[in-house]
Formats: C-alpha cells, sequence, structure tokens
C-alpha cells in the first residue's frame, strides 16, 4: 500500500516536474545581477519604476537586471522575498524597504555574503552599501508645507497622512512641513499623522472622516502616492475643491482629473523612474569596485551631481536633486 | 495505513516535486544547503501561527483563531519594550534574552487565556472573539510601540533563536519541529486531546459526556496564544526589531496553512505533522517562485489553486477514488457534524 503510494507521488512529481522544468533560465556566471526589490507591486509608482529598470537593464544588456515586489504592502512579504533573493546569490540588491529596521538583519546577513546592497526611502538603514534619496527630505517635505500655506492664506487647521507610521521618509516630510508651518501663527494642525497605508479608498475614508470632524479644515499635506486621490476625491464629493488645500505626494497621470477640478492643490514628486535608474547606477558602480563621490554624476537625470556623505551605519548617503513640484498649470510638462 | 492519509500522501507529493523542480529551475542553487537553511528559518513563525489556527478549528464551536499574529507583534512589543527599558542587550545578553522571553510567553498566555474566556464562559463566536482581540492586540502594540517599531538588539541568545544554527539546522526550525511534536503527541495521547477532539466532532454529545468542556476550550486557546507569542519571539529575533504591522498577510496565509494540512473546519479532526507539511510545501513553493524571479501576483495565485486543490481532495476523497482502501480513515473523518 504505502509503497504503492508513494509509487503515485513519485510519478506525479515527475509529471510535474517535466511540465516546470522547461521554465529554467540559464544563469552564466559572469553575468553581474542586480534585482531591485519594492514596497509592493502593481501601483503606479512602482511601476514607473520599473520603467527606470527596464531603460537601465536596456543599456546595460550584460547584466542581469530585474524589479520585483511583494502582492501585498505587507513587511514581512517583503522580508521573505529579500531573505530568497539572498539565498540565490543575486549578485547586488537595490531594495526600496517596507520597513528598514525588519530588513536590518537580512540585508545585515547579505553583506556578509558579499552581495551588494543599495537602499532608497531608507536613510537610517545601516546595513546598506549607499543609500539613495532623491532629495533632501526635511527641504521637501518644507517646500510642500510652503506651498499649503501660500494656498491656505497662511491659516486655518490642517492636517497630514503618511503611509504608515513606520514609513521615515513620509514622517520626517511631515515633521518639516510642522516646522515650517510654526512660521504662521495662523495655522493649526489637527489630528496629525493620519496613515494611509498608501490605499486611495482607504485614504478616502479617513478623509471624509475628518472632513466631517472639522469642517472647517483648509488643509491637507500627504505623503504616499495615492493619498492625494484618495483625500482629493473625499474634497471633490464635498464639494470644497478649491476651498480646502491639498498639497502632497503624487503622480501626474492619475492625479489630473483633481488637478483640473482644483481638488488637488499642488503634487510633488521625484521621477521613481529615475530614482530606479540612480539605485542601479550606485550597483553597477558597486559591483565594478568604483568608488561614489560627492559632486559625482550617475548619468541620471536630477543625479547629474551628487552630494555623498556618511549614512546611518558604515554605507554612504547619496542625494540627489530631483525634487518636482507641479500644480494645474505645469503637471503637463511632467505626464507619466 | 492510518498515517498516509489523502493530505499526507499529497502534502508529501507536492514537496518532492517542488525541490525537484526548484532544482531544475535554479541549477541546483535552489537545494543549496544555504537557501535550505533560509527557507527553513521562515517557516517557523507562520507554522506556528498555523497550529494555533489547527488547535482553534480542532475544539469546534467554529473555532478559530485570527488574533495569532496581533497576538504574536504585541508578544515582541510588550517584551521588547520592557526587556529594553530594564536590561541592556549588549551588556546582559543572557538576562535580556531571557526576560524577553519570559515576558512575552507571558503576553501570549494572557492573550490566548483572555481568547478562551470570552468564547468559553460568554459564548462569544470564536470568529468574532479572535477578531475583536485582534484589534485589541494590535491597538494595545500601537499604543505601547507609539506606531513606530521596538529595536530588540541582536542579544546573544536571542539572536541565536532567530538566525543560529544547531547541526547546519536553524534553530527557530528545531525549535518549531519540537513544539509541533509536542502538540501533535498531546493531541493524539492524551485525555486532553482526546477531549479536544471529541469536543469538536459534536459538542452536544461532549457536553453530555461530561466533558470538561469549558476548561478544554479555555486551554486550547492559550496554547494557541502562547504558541502565537513563540512566533513573536522568533519574528523579533530574526528580524532585530518588533513592529505591530509585521505580517498582516499572515492571518490569511495562517488560516490557508491549516486548510490546506487537511484541518476540519467544522472541528474535530486535524493534524499537526500535515500543517508542518503544508507550512513547508507553501515556503518551499513561494521561495521557488521567488528564485524563478515571476510576480508575486501569481504566488498568490498558485496558493488559491492549491487550497482549492486541497478543499477538492477533502470534499471529494480524490485519494479515495484512486484507492479504494481506506476505509479507516474515512470512519473517523465520518464522525457525526454538530450542529449549532
Amino acid at each position: 500500500m504505502k509503497i504503492a503510494n508513494l509509487m503515485k507521488t513519485t510519478a506525479f512529481a515527475l509529471a510535474a516536474m517535466s511540465v516546470l522544468g522547461f521554465a529554467a533560465p540559464s544563469s552564466a556566471q559572469d553575468t553581474k545581477s542586480i534585482t531591485t526589490v519594492v514596497k509592493i507591486s502593481g501601483i503606479p509608482w512602482f511601476d514607473r519604476m520599473e520603467t527606470g529598470v527596464t531603460k537601465f537593464a536596456e543599456q546595460n544588456p550584460e547584466m542581469d537586471i530585474r524589479q520585483v515586489g511583494p502582492a501585498t504592502a505587507d513587511s514581512a512579504q517583503q522580508l521573505q522575498i529579500v531573505n530568497d533573493l539572498v539565498a540565490t546569490g543575486v549578485d547586488a540588491l537595490a531594495v526600496v524597504p517596507m520597513d528598514p529596521d525588519i530588513l536590518e538583519g537580512i540585508l545585515g546577513r547579505a553583506m556578509d555574503r558579499g552581495t551588494i546592497v543599495v537602499t532608497h526611502e531608507a536613510d537610517n538603514q545601516t546595513n546598506t552599501h549607499a543609500d539613495i534619496e532623491a532629495f533632501d527630505n526635511s527641504d521637501y517635505g518644507a517646500a510642500l508645507n510652503e506651498r499649503l500655506a501660500q494656498c491656505m492664506g497662511e491659516k486655518g487647521k490642517w492636517t497630514t497622512f503618511v503611509g504608515s507610521l513606520g514609513s521615515r521618509t513620509h514622517m520626517q516630510w511631515v515633521g518639516a512641513g510642522e516646522e515650517n508651518a510654526k512660521k504662521y501663527p495662523g495655522m493649526e494642525l489637527v489630528d496629525p499623522n493620519n496613515e494611509s497605508f498608501d490605499d486611495a479608498n482607504g485614504t478616502y475614508e479617513k478623509a471624509k472622516e475628518i472632513l466631517r470632524k472639522h469642517p472647517d479644515i483648509k488643509g491637507f499635506q500627504t505623503s504616499a502616492g495615492n493619498d492625494v486621490l484618495g483625500v482629493g476625491r473625499a474634497i471633490e464629493e464635498a464639494g470644497l475643491a478649491g476651498k480646502v488645500c491639498l498639497v502632497g505626494t503624487g503622480l501626474p497621470n492619475p492625479s489630473t482629473a483633481y488637478l483640473e477640478s482644483g481638488a488637488i492643490t499642488a503634487i510633488g514628486f521625484w521621477d521613481p523612474q529615475k530614482a530606479g535608474m540612480a539605485m542601479n547606477a550606485v550597483a553597477k558602480l558597486m559591483l565594478e569596485g568604483k568608488e561614489v563621490t560627492d559632486g559625482m554624476d550617475l548619468g541620471v537625470e536630477g543625479y547629474e551631481s551628487v552630494t555623498v556623505t556618511p549614512g546611518a551605519g558604515k554605507g554612504l548617503l547619496i542625494v540627489g536633486n530631483g525634487m518636482v513640484l507641479v500644480d494645474k498649470e505645469t503637471y503637463k510638462d511632467y505626464l507619466f | 495505513m492510518r498515517f498516509f492519509d489523502g493530505h499526507l500522501t499529497v502534502l508529501i507529493g507536492l514537496i518532492i516535486t517542488l525541490m525537484t523542480a526548484g532544482a531544475i529551475v535554479s541549477d541546483g542553487n535552489y537545494l543549496s544547503l544555504f537557501n535550505l537553511q533560509s527557507m527553513a528559518g521562515q517557516v517557523p513563525e507562520i507554522g506556528l501561527l498555523a497550529i494555533g489556527v489547527l488547535l482553534a478549528m480542532c475544539v469546534g464551536n467554529g473555532g478559530i483563531e485570527l488574533s495569532g499574529i496581533a497576538l504574536a507583534n504585541l508578544s515582541g512589543v510588550v517584551a521588547a519594550t520592557i526587556a529594553v527599558s530594564f536590561f541592556s542587550a549588549s551588556q546582559d545578553p543572557e538576562i535580556f534574552s531571557l526576560i524577553f522571553i519570559v515576558v512575552a510567553l507571558a503576553t501570549g498566555f494572557l492573550g490566548g487565556l483572555l481568547n478562551g474566556l470570552l468564547i468559553a464562559y460568554l459564548k462569544i463566536t470564536a470568529i468574532l472573539c479572535t477578531l475583536g482581540t485582534q484589534m485589541l492586540f494590535i491597538g494595545l502594540a500601537v499604543a505601547i510601540s507609539d506606531g513606530r517599531s521596538v529595536r530588540v538588539g541582536a542579544p546573544g541568545p536571542l539572536y541565536e533563536i532567530g538566525n543560529g544554527l544547531l547541526f547546519e539546522i536553524p534553530i527557530s526550525f528545531l525549535l518549531f519541529i519540537g513544539v509541533a511534536c509536542i502538540i501533535g503527541f498531546v493531541l493524539r495521547y492524551t485525555p486532553f486531546g482526546m477531549w479536544l477532539m471529541l469536543n469538536g466532532s459534536n459538542p452536544k454529545a461532549a457536553e453530555y459526556a461530561g466533558f470538561p468542556k469549558n476548561k478544554v476550550i479555555i486551554s486550547t486557546y492559550t496554547v494557541s496564544g502562547i504558541l502565537s507569542s513563540l512566533a513573536g519571539i522568533i519574528i523579533a529575533a530574526r528580524t532585530i526589531n518588533v513592529k505591530w504591522d509585521y505580517g498582516t498577510s499572515y492571518l490569511l496565509v495562517a488560516i490557508l496553512i491549516a486548510v490546506m494540512a487537511g484541518v476540519k473546519p467544522e472541528g474535530g479532526y486535524g493534524r499537526v505533522i500535515c500543517v508542518v507539511l503544508s507550512a513547508i510545501t507553501l515556503q518551499m513553493m513561494s521561495s521557488m517562485l521567488n528564485f524563478m524571479g515571476l510576480s508575486n501576483f501569481i504566488r498568490d495565485f498558485a496558493w488559491g489553486a492549491l487550497l482549492l486543490g486541497f478543499l477538492a481532495i477533502g470534499r471529494f476523497r480524490l485519494l479515495d477514488l484512486i484507492n479504494l482502501q481506506k476505509h479507516a480513515i474515512s470512519a473517523s473523518v465520518r464522525s457525526p457534524h454538530a450542529q449549532k
């Protein structure tokens, strides 16, 4: 009986093998590989980044370059992917951490194993060879808030949204925004740091709650890529387009309708395509054993003259100058 | 004969298939020691949660455990907060680790006990109760940690639990197998195990037979809570940090693992060995898809397909069609169902 079972199992195994077998990619030993791991796949922001990764792959046909990411926004899922990638023996990892702290352990082990680690949006990551930021986060947060203050007439209630409380860059932006708002005594921050989890629907619900709770609210400063869409929809449906100001990180294409209607005042962003290319460019330089120096040109727009300082750990902190802030009048120059 | 029921056979078959297929797609890299260790190191946290789900499902009354990962994170957050504020991880790594583990287990015990008491005495349906306590645990963890991750650091013994190797096998995996063996033994050979299963098969009969029903339910959920906190300890040890929103996707994956293992959601039947193999299968499959560089949406698709396949195996007893000599198993599975 048992033997019959085992034989059936084996037969099944062989059959399945023959089905899966032909999918085997042949990887030559001398091709260097760079894998970009994003927070979550299938959202516009990281789809745009993928175009950059693809472009970089086209420019470097001798390398094996690709992008992966978890299907759900969960740091545990991203951790698993990084774990598996380290086990595959990938030469370099370009990671946009969902939660930098959660990845410290595995990135440390990856570096011990000789893997080059480059991160993005995680300037507190200690276990990385280089962290790349598109711009100085405080400058960006302050710039967003300045635009918001200008729209609000420098007075009134305002609130902030972040992707999650653990998302360090988001916290820095709203933090710098709060600092900037202190210049204007008329501005009153209410219920700050709402978590959006980068989910437009959830943000929409939350923004509606806030509009109900504070009918006199005048401004929103948001952080994650989908937040402007959720908050913009809530503002528009409440008939407050043009009356309530909304400045936040967002992509031009999805925001078009709300920018036109006035529900979104202005969006700020950096081009994830360029960031993806810059991460891969740095990873490539490091794989070649070259040094990244202050004022260097990475060969990517917005990263022509990067600032290089020591990072949180032993690695480097590389800051570009890729900030873009557009409104109804100017967004058309940046359609993606 | 009884040992090889349908699910076990299929799971073993799948593991062999995945090993072979993985080896082929990765030129053997998939079976490298490093990757086997890496995969084994990833299984325990979700596997322990799945065993918790198994216990809750087996005890019947529509039992389910939705608060597992929340309690695991809460245990980690509470333990980290207390241990960090009283001890230094770098100066006394032993005491730090011990305190961390004790506090985490105590938190898991209390959380599980709370679930058990609510379900046994207030007669709240398990799905609602654990959904409620899940939110309670998440809320507590956010409040205690202020929503940030709490740094545990890498104190010697604790770090070893998450990352160390014993005879080239990850310690966390050995711990997981050890716990699975104990739970498996208790379920099979002790009166408590029998009460638990029979209570799930037919709660009414169990009550008339004079089983200590409430005690069984309370102990079951308490054990489940302790398993969650063990998962929390392993998570903390692996990632060096604990955070309240770690592994939000584990909630459904743990249930998926239990159902794939043939645990009957209506209670009364479930095998720990199948849950262990089922967790290993899922891990191997997702690792293999990562090795192949496929989209993670394909992984979700594959998991869904697997789940449906296993439900079909359970529902139509597909293996019985192939092999008609399985009466022994069928008889035990066909025990009368509870009318709630």
